[in-house]
């Protein structure tokens, strides 16, 4: 099994110094590079970290976007014989975006205007990618500093939090009945 | 898949909401929008052809709150459940952490939900992922219309695995909030017990059978089973092996045999070269004295 494959199955846990040191690495992107803002979302969507320009998009339905945008272009890529297409660009009248994959587990999405060019953004954006890759990786090899980390029995302890969101009590142990003769046909 | 910032103190969570076309996916997550407080939910995405119909997914953030010290965020989405939207639909079905199966609940529509219950199998097979590997809770969705098939047909002809089942009206919003409610809570006590997996058996565990999938173009085998082990030859019959033996030992007497017949000959003649020799030496000694 290949490096890539391992990043590709593991599940992720980011810790503070992960996320610093992304933070850094996205950081000294956008200082070279002069684009705006840089995100690392992963797969499946899921924002990992954000820095640079300001928060007028909703980050999570982003993250959502920029993954099933990918995932769909590498469809189209296997269709025309590519593995896929590592690097993705969208140009529009005032900012633009590009994507590129990081070991297969994570998109880095740097959005930038006319203050640069899609050139210096590509540039220095795959030295990030390959420092992006080294950090993801040593997040996989790393044993988890314990299980205290996730509450146990989450789903119990969420019972009471999810009947105030979404109302009533929960019915988890119940099955959908037939109501009385009249709801039948 | 789950993933768990601790930087953050947060954990995102992905529902797929699944099911045949126009069984009421779409409704769902509208209605779930519309009930729900603006603090606790995102922008509705919808990506959509003009006739309304789902062309690649919805998708509706939420966030639950805090949970055990993290802030759970879910992300639902739906497919679309039109049967050549296939590959997206496997697509958006990429690292979900629970699934919603929502079912039509009129009669001539069982067909289609029992097609697209196969299809969801299917397209988590392809990422290594089997029905009871995941949580999922079935929906009965338009109990609202008029000569609905009972439940009891509905859990017997598509709840084989005994999921949690809810009714529900996505029209009216009847048991839309609980069936999510159900799956959430599902989904979090799955993560919590994954949890407790050993770092070292992480890539074991449900999500990560996820990952196991054909990435390249030409086709790379999904994990299957290992290949068969190769039969060894069958061993001779002990018969024949017998004869084999006994003729290589019978080749291996006459050959000796041989050798032992040669042998004399050859040391009567070595006998009589280092007698003539002797001889002559003894006649040259001679002649010298003479």
């Amino acid at each position: 099994m290949n490096e890539s494959e391992k990043l590709r199955r593991s599940r992720l846990f980011f810790y503070e110094q992960d996320i610093g040191h992304i933070g850094e690495i996205l950081e000294e992107l956008l200082r070279l590079s002069k684009a705006r803002c840089a995100m690392l979302v992963d797969l499946d969507g899921h924002m990992i970290t954000k820095v640079g320009g300001t928060t007028t998009f909703d980050d999570q339905t982003v993250s959502a976007l920029v993954a099933g945008s990918f995932e769909a272009t590498r469809e189209m890529a296997k269709l025309l014989g590519e593995e896929e297409f590592s690097v993705l660009f969208h140009q529009g009248k005032r900012d633009s975006i590009q994507l590129a994959i990081v070991g297969d587990r994570a998109i880095l999405a740097i959005t930038f205007d006319d203050q640069t060019t899609a050139g210096m953004v590509r540039l220095y954006a795959g030295e990030a990618t390959a420092q992006l890759y080294d950090v993801l990786k040593e997040a996989m090899e790393r044993k988890r500093a314990g299980q205290e980390d996730i509450p146990e029995h989450l789903g119990e302890t969420a019972r009471g939090r999810l009947d105030e969101l979404f109302g009533g009590k929960s019915k988890s142990d119940d099955q959908a009945q037939d109501s009385p003769p009249a709801d039948k046909a | 898949m789950v993933q768990i910032n601790f930087a953050r103190r947060e954990l995102s969570c992905k529902i797929v909401y699944y099911g045949p076309g126009m069984s009421g996916k779409t409704s769902n997550l509208e209605k779930v929008h519309d009930t729900l407080p603006d603090d606790a939910k995102g922008r509705f995405t919808s990506i959509a052809t003009d006739g309304d119909r789902t062309l690649f997914f919805d998708l509706l953030p939420l966030d639950v709150g805090k949970i055990g010290g993290l802030d759970v965020k879910l992300q639902l989405y739906t497919v679309p459940g039109q049967v050549y939207y296939n590959a997206t639909r496997k697509l958006v079905l990429r690292g979900a952490d629970g699934v919603v199966f929502v079912a039509d609940s009129q009669p001539d529509k069982m067909d289609e939900n029992l097609e697209s219950l196969k299809n969801l199998e299917e397209n988590l097979a392809e990422y290594g992922v089997e029905l009871s590997d995941i949580p999922i809770v079935m929906q009965y969705n338009k109990r609202d219309l008029p000569g609905v098939a009972p439940v009891s047909e509905m859990e017997s002809k598509l709840n084989k695995l005994k999921w949690h089942s809810t009714k529900a009206s996505a029209v009216t919003g009847e048991g839309v909030l609980d069936t999510l409610k159900t799956c959430s809570q599902l989904v979090l006590q799955a993560v919590s017990v994954r949890a407790k997996t050993p770092a070292e058996a992480v890539t074991t565990t449900i999500h990560e059978q996820f990952e196991v999938l054909q990435p390249t173009a030409q086709g790379a085998q999904a994990k299957g089973p290992p290949p068969p082990r190769v039969p060894k030859p069958p061993a001779p019959k002990p018969a024949v092996a017998g004869q084999l033996e006994a003729a290589a030992t019978r080749q291996r007497i006459e050959l000796d045999s041989s050798s032992e017949r040669s042998s004399p000959i050859i040391g009567l003649i070595i006998a009589a070269v280092l007698a003539v020799i002797a001889i002559a030496i003894v006649v040259v000694l001679l002649i010298k004295q003479g």
